[in-house]
């Protein structure tokens, strides 16, 4: 099957709220990529190319060199950079073998804009964190 | 036209990027390039996101080359040039077979879209979406290789600046040895000959990729290629240059004593 399983978009809480034929649409552009344990697979400070979600394995969040928490199936990064164009918000390194599966730019923001319920998931995960990083 | 082609079918820079085309052409003027086939960006992108019919065809259209393949991407930017995205785009070699390919595309793909190749990009001005097409090659089990200035890039001279070492070239482009340095003038008579330190070089692995050898003591400050050998490799660039127009940048190699074309393009260090 092309693009994510939707089984592991359905896991995702960002498309909790989405239909089965709209979960089949948005699988079918994302794309699988491996990453080795140690790998760095965002690094902070860098212009971001694609949104993950994760399908296996684990990695660590880290900002300044301070780990802030770590990511596992299910879990997604990657968003701020592609929401503002900026840099990259955290590095995240795998410390096991990691499967996820990735949106680029290009497909990511049509899919925002069109989509409100994913934009309100989004906003409501960005909230999140915004809290979590104003608690320090 | 076809999304995948033999090299020798390869002509638009904007759909094969322009190391397939420069390959393509290469072949169709006789030059001794090893055999392959051309992946257009579009169907790298549809292996890459998991459309079984387009596996199915670059499968099919891989497997009557055999194993191990050298696998290597051909950028293609919004004007069809190929800019130089020089160690941002990956090159996969020893790739087993064409069964193999589907994951080795998918990487490649990630390539041209990791976050140091679009931070690249709009360094470069480029703020579109890539197109990675992909050249997909028998890979050679090199004896020598490495890199030829068709003419010298730093003092302009007509001769012949040629850089060697042991096994695969990329110990040469990456820098990993102190190759060998000959030049050679426009009628293959050798000017200067000076041995480097090639303590190691870069073998195809049996278990797929490339794996560092250490290099027999008495062979790392020893030349590594002979008259006759520099004498064919400026047969090599009088040919490209026919082919291709002055001043260009080679990679080369010589396995089973035969000369192979690797890649051919510009120089772009202008000499005085």
């Amino acid at each position: 099957m092309p693009g994510a399983p939707v089984e592991a978009l359905r896991r995702v809480p960002l498309f909790a709220d989405l239909s089965e034929s709209e979960l089949q649409q948005i699988a079918l552009l994302f794309k699988e990529r491996h990453f080795a344990p140690g790998e760095t697979v965002v690094k902070e400070g860098a212009d971001g190319a694609a949104f993950f979600l994760v399908d296996s394995g684990q990695a660590t969040v880290s900002v300044g060199g301070v780990q802030r928490t770590s990511l596992r199936a299910g879990d997604h990064f990657g968003e701020i950079a592609l929401i503002d164009e900026g840099a990259r918000s955290a590095t995240i390194t795998a410390t096991s073998e990691m499967v996820c599966y990735g949106l680029t730019f290009w497909e990511f923001r049509p899919l925002v804009v069109e989509n409100g319920e994913i934009g309100w998931k989004l906003l409501q995960s960005l909230t999140k964190k915004l809290r979590s990083a104003e608690l320090g | 036209m076809s999304d995948v082609v033999s090299l020798e079918e390869v002509s638009e820079t904007s759909v094969f990027g322009s190391k397939a085309v420069g390959l393509g052409r290469a072949v169709r003027d006789g030059l001794p390039v090893p055999p392959g086939i051309a992946l257009s960006g579009p169907v790298v992108e549809d292996v890459a996101t998991g459309h079984e019919n387009a596996i199915e065809q670059v499968v099919a259209a891989a497997r009557p080359l055999g194993g191990p393949l050298a696998v290597r991407s051909s950028a293609v930017d919004e004007d069809g040039a190929d800019a130089s995205f020089a160690g941002q785009h990956l090159t996969l070699l020893n790739v087993p077979s064409a069964d193999d390919l589907s994951s080795a595309l998918r990487e490649i793909w990630w390539s041209a879209n990791s976050d140091s190749a679009i931070t690249y990009r709009k360094r470069v001005g480029l703020f579109n979406r890539p197109s990675v097409a992909v050249v997909v090659q028998v890979l050679l089990d090199p004896d020598v290789a490495g890199v030829m200035f068709t003419r010298n890039p730093i003092t302009g001279a007509d001769e012949r600046m040629i850089e060697a070492s042991w096994g695969l070239g990329e110990a040469v482009v990456a820098g990993l040895v102190i190759p060998d340095s000959y030049r050679v003038d426009t009628e293959g008579r050798v000017i200067e000959r000076r041995p480097g330190l090639k303590r190691i070089a870069i073998r195809a692995d049996a278990t797929g990729g490339t794996r560092e050898e250490d290099v027999a003591p008495h062979l790392a400050e020893c030349l590594c290629l002979d008259d006759p050998q520099l004498a064919e490799l400026n047969g090599l660039a009088e040919r490209c240059e026919q082919v291709y127009g002055p001043a260009r940048d080679i990679e080369w190699a010589i396995a089973d004593d035969k000369l192979y074309l690797l890649q051919c393009r510009a120089v772009t260090r202008a000499g005085p």
